[in-house]
């Protein structure tokens, strides 16, 4: 294997991923407002899920094409001798794809620095409320979930005397939701998809709004009093936290850019989702699945693809 | 503008100069008689030439724009008026009316509650 046939190979994975991420990209934003609206319709887990789903597509299915169809295909019927030049096109989409990594990769690093930066600037002392380990700081925070694969879970002095005991357990209770979810993690990959559409960011937002009503539903389990509380400690917590805004792997109780009013008349007047059983998302990612399979182990769809690649290349 | 506040009285060769891509002359002398027309430069005749001078400072600018902003939201429909006065509020974080009329949602709500378990 010659350095010019790995480089090309990597000229051409890099090209792939730009131009699958921009087609998927561009189909996924044109349908986001949509989405979202049907999400609206959903159990706020499931639609959480849906949208995680959605805005995650674009890379993952890039991702994928590359390492399934267009490296294997390249790696076999590509002659290891050929010298091909690589064609301007293909250059420039291979910077365009490279420059799209970078910035996704710098714009996560960026917010994990900023967000370990606020967690040691909260550097607190370890304390147990409720039977539930939590670091008890001094400033900012209100109460908050920090970190990736072991979050911690934050609370301010002023939070601890502002809240309620009820209170105080049901915001746990709320916080404890989003780490068994793994919330702080998916924000972190939905950091790592490139977003170079606005209907992807739109996704994100309604993901942010979905998983915070998903984490009241678990804290409240359908109890009204419970809603009731955690409506409560919700004010009593956007009191404390005026205008300060979050690192962005630092999930709040409260978030400085959502509709407080919709989420406390939702947990005070909630009206039960009727929602379609029916599992069309899964079976589309059963499907879609089942068709990348079948294309990567069919040796006649390789070449297809090689064809392409080999267009691509020139 | 930029150039006009940084180098005050000038004449149409002096901004020319200072602008950060070339550009023709006529074409700079049209943009400040546009600028003139609008209201956002003086000017007075010195020998043959004109020479310009910003109408506002930088700061008053800049308010008198965010006055008419706010004032042509205003002056439209009633939601756009509330669309920009809840923006502001948002912006302006936790409005302490908004948290006290939730409060207050939530306190009929308790007392909604109580009356029931009673």
């Amino acid at each position: 294997m010659t350095p010019s046939y790995l480089g090309r190979l990597v000229l051409l994975s890099s090209a792939s991923f730009f131009l699958v991420q921009i087609i998927v990209g561009a189909l996924i934003a044109l349908i986001a407002p949509t989405a979202v609206r049907r999400a609206g319709t959903m159990r706020p887990q499931r639609a959480a899920r849906f949208l995680l789903r959605l805005r995650l597509l674009p890379a993952a299915f890039s991702l994928i094409v590359v390492a399934v169809l267009c490296v294997p295909s390249y790696l076999r019927f590509e002659p290891r001798v050929a010298e091909e030049e690589v064609g301007l096109a293909c250059l420039a989409f291979a910077l365009f794809g490279t420059l799209l990594c970078a910035a996704s990769i710098s714009r996560t690093l960026r917010a994990l620095l900023r967000s370990s930066l606020y967690v040691r600037q909260c550097a607190g002392r370890e304390s147990f409320v409720g039977g539930e380990r939590v670091w008890i700081v001094k400033q900012s925070a209100g109460l908050a979930l920090a970190g990736i694969l072991n979050p911690r879970l934050l609370i301010s002095e002023a939070a601890m005397r502002e809240l309620s005991s009820d209170q105080l357990a049901i915001s746990l209770r709320h916080e404890r939701a989003h780490r068994a979810s793994r919330d702080n993690l998916k924000r972190l990959l939905m950091l790592l998809a490139p977003s170079i559409f606005p209907g992807l960011r739109l996704l994100e937002r309604a993901w942010t709004k979905s998983s915070e009503w998903a984490a009241d539903d678990h804290a409240t389990a359908g109890d009204e009093n419970h809603a009731a509380a955690l409506a409560a400690a919700l004010v009593s917590i956007a009191r404390l936290q005026a205008g300060i805004r979050m690192p962005p792997l630092v999930m709040s109780l409260v978030d400085a850019d959502e509709d407080l009013s919709q989420r406390v008349d939702r947990l005070l007047d909630a009206a039960p989702v009727r929602e379609s059983k029916f599992p069309a998302g899964r079976i589309a990612l059963l499907g879609l699945t089942a068709l990348i399979l079948s294309v990567s182990i069919n040796p006649s769809s390789l070449r297809v693809v090689h064809s392409l690649l080999e267009r691509l290349l020139d | 503008m930029d150039v006009m506040w940084s180098g005050g009285e000038s004449n149409v060769r002096d901004v020319a100069e200072k602008l950060d891509r070339p550009l023709a002359y006529t074409t700079v002398m049209t943009t400040l008689d546009r600028l003139f027309k609008k209201g956002m430069l003086e000017r007075r005749k010195s020998e043959r030439a004109f020479l310009y001078s910003p109408r506002l400072s930088r700061p008053d600018w800049e308010r008198q724009r965010a006055g008419e902003l706010v004032a042509g939201f205003l002056a439209g429909p009633r939601k756009s008026g509330e669309l920009l006065i809840s923006c502001l509020l948002e912006e302006a974080g936790r409005d302490a009316a908004l948290l006290d009329e939730l409060e207050r949602k939530i306190k009929i709500k308790r007392q909604e509650l109580n009356r029931r378990k009673s």
